[in-house]
């Protein structure tokens, strides 16, 4: 029950606010900004039962983080004495004024903190906690527990994001309209890892990965529906985010394990997530460019729509993987496209494209590698080799999860399709 | 029905708490206290608020005391309507927020005349 405020209202107000604020007195200050927003927050959480949700709370919330943000800044400029010496009010608090705040330019503030956080000067994985943090509204415990971390490898990432943050050359909210597109390829890049930590997580805490995979969505939105970012690439990632998303819940079992595609029950599929991303993906096929976000979405689709799993079209998603390939040149995506040429043409032929692969040593020492390998050389008849492969596979299964599923899937005698 | 006046009080040597609330933390509390509001509606005869710093005013100079400074030792009032002092206390308890380590409440009746 939060009598009529959304069930994420003050995280996601956490990170609109942060994102105005900032805009408003520079990056430099965005510890400040971080500070006085959770203040306006605390106020509100104390002040609102008493007096009731004012009729407009998110300006409410601004008007006290603002006033909380230029007090300290008038402070600040007292102690170092800039104000008098200099005979200026603090630029920034001059700036500040807290102006309409419309929609849209929210939606820009939150949008160009976006760019800001995933600059290229940033350590990836600082890129992802800074995010997390001011835009999402996590705390340090809660990055630390979505992330697979501890909380002090958060503080360190955090630290360093900020210390980048402060020396960009730039303002987030002078980037231009060429700036913003040629750093969008890195964003929709983070967005996807951000979405794949949740969605391949093996832990067993379903709202936990679910809240990864919803904000990174949430993230993807921004770019897909801002009139300067919105390219096709932006809709394909949301659509992709979406078909994914639907099957999430059906990926599970109620114990927590991983059920395999073909095991999972597909009337659990999330309907509406599959209408959206299909829409999305209907949006993102308009223009030249087809791109892995594309090809990725393409697959997620055809699965969507299959009727089951003997009945997918998996001549398209060879293709699809044909063209991922092409796109992003992967190993990985490679033996993917080996597993669904199985499906399609029988294991000789996804076993000859395994062949003809020269596995980079990452993926040569994996688990989804063994595996592929004793499926396959099982159901061409190869027991030995399927034997070997399999004991392998489960030897480097990262989870009990992955493992228990794996003991099911390479059954090596049973296995009779 | 007879009113009670809950002061919250700050406990010395206890926890200063678990530190800041995280937005989700915020979003639960919200939560609670609104379903602790609801649960006791008509007990809440006043929720009051947070108490600021207050100066004990007296015909000789302010003597030395916690009085002084209010704000130090209390942190905020609300009046209850209880049938009981042991009503007003659990409805107190049940406050999200107010009894933990470093806080506790004092509840007081308030005589009114009959």
């Amino acid at each position: 029950m939060t009598h009529g405020l959304g069930e994420r209202f003050f995280r996601h107000e956490f990170g609109r606010l942060v994102a105005m604020l900032a805009r408003r007195v520079g990056m430099r200050h965005l510890a400040l900004v971080e500070d006085a927003v959770q203040h306006a927050l605390l106020v509100s959480v104390e002040s609102w039962p008493r007096s009731g949700v004012p009729d407009s709370p998110s300006a409410w919330l601004f008007r006290v983080a603002h006033n909380h943000v230029v007090g300290e800044l008038r402070q600040r400029s007292r102690r170092t004495r800039l104000v008098e010496e200099h005979g200026l009010a603090h630029p920034a608090v001059a700036a500040a004024a807290p102006t309409a705040t419309l929609a849209g330019d929210v939606r820009d503030d939150l949008l160009k903190m976006l760019f800001a956080c995933c600059d290229e000067s940033i350590p990836l994985e600082s890129q992802l906690a800074i995010a997390l943090k001011t835009l999402c509204g996590f705390d340090v415990r809660e990055i630390a527990e979505r992330l697979f971390t501890t909380e002090v490898n958060i503080y360190k990432r955090l630290g360093r994001a900020r210390s980048r943050l402060r020396a960009l050359p730039f303002e987030p909210g002078d980037l231009s309209t060429e700036q913003l597109r040629a750093r969008l390829p890195a964003v929709q890049s983070i967005l996807y890892v951000l979405f794949t930590e949740g969605y391949l997580s093996s832990d067993a805490d379903q709202a936990i990965r679910r809240n990864l995979c919803d904000e990174a969505t949430r993230l993807a939105h921004l770019l897909a529906e801002h009139p300067i970012v919105a390219t096709p690439e932006s809709c394909a990632l949301v659509a992709l985010m979406h078909l994914h998303a639907s099957r999430l819940t059906a990926r599970q079992d109620g114990s927590g394990g991983l059920l395999l595609l073909e095991e999972q029950d597909r009337s659990a599929w999330d309907q509406a997530e599959i209408h959206t991303g299909l829409a999305w993906l209907a949006r993102s096929a308009n223009g030249e460019v087809f791109s892995r976000y594309h090809a990725e979405a393409g697959i997620a689709a055809e699965h969507c729509l299959a009727p089951s799993f003997a009945e997918t079209r998996w001549e398209h998603i060879v293709e699809c993987y044909t063209l991922l390939e092409r796109l992003a040149p992967s190993a990985l995506h490679t033996l993917n496209r080996a597993v669904a040429v199985a499906e399609w043409q029988g294991p000789e032929a996804g076993l000859a494209i395994v062949r003809g692969l020269e596995p980079p040593s990452w993926l040569a020492g994996s688990y989804m590698w063994m595996a592929v390998l004793a499926d396959l050389h099982g159901r061409c008849g190869h027991r030995d080799r399927a034997l070997r492969y399999r004991t392998l596979a489960l030897g480097l299964a990262p989870s009990v999860a992955v493992r228990d599923a794996l003991t099911r899937r390479l059954q090596v005698d049973a296995r009779q399709r | 029905m007879p009113n009670y006046l809950c002061l919250q009080r700050r406990l010395s040597g206890g926890a200063p708490g678990p530190g800041k609330p995280s937005p989700a933390q915020m979003q639960a509390m919200y939560a609670q206290f609104n379903a602790w509001r609801e649960t006791f509606k008509t007990n809440l005869t006043d929720l009051g608020g947070r108490l600021g710093s207050g100066r004990v005013v007296t015909g000789q100079p302010a003597p030395d005391g916690p009085l002084v400074e209010v704000k130090e030792l209390v942190g905020g009032y609300m009046i209850l309507t209880a049938a009981t002092l042991e009503e007003a206390i659990e409805v107190a308890r049940q406050c999200p927020g107010l009894v933990h380590p470093g806080s506790g409440v004092e509840v007081i009746e308030i005589h009114s005349p009959a």
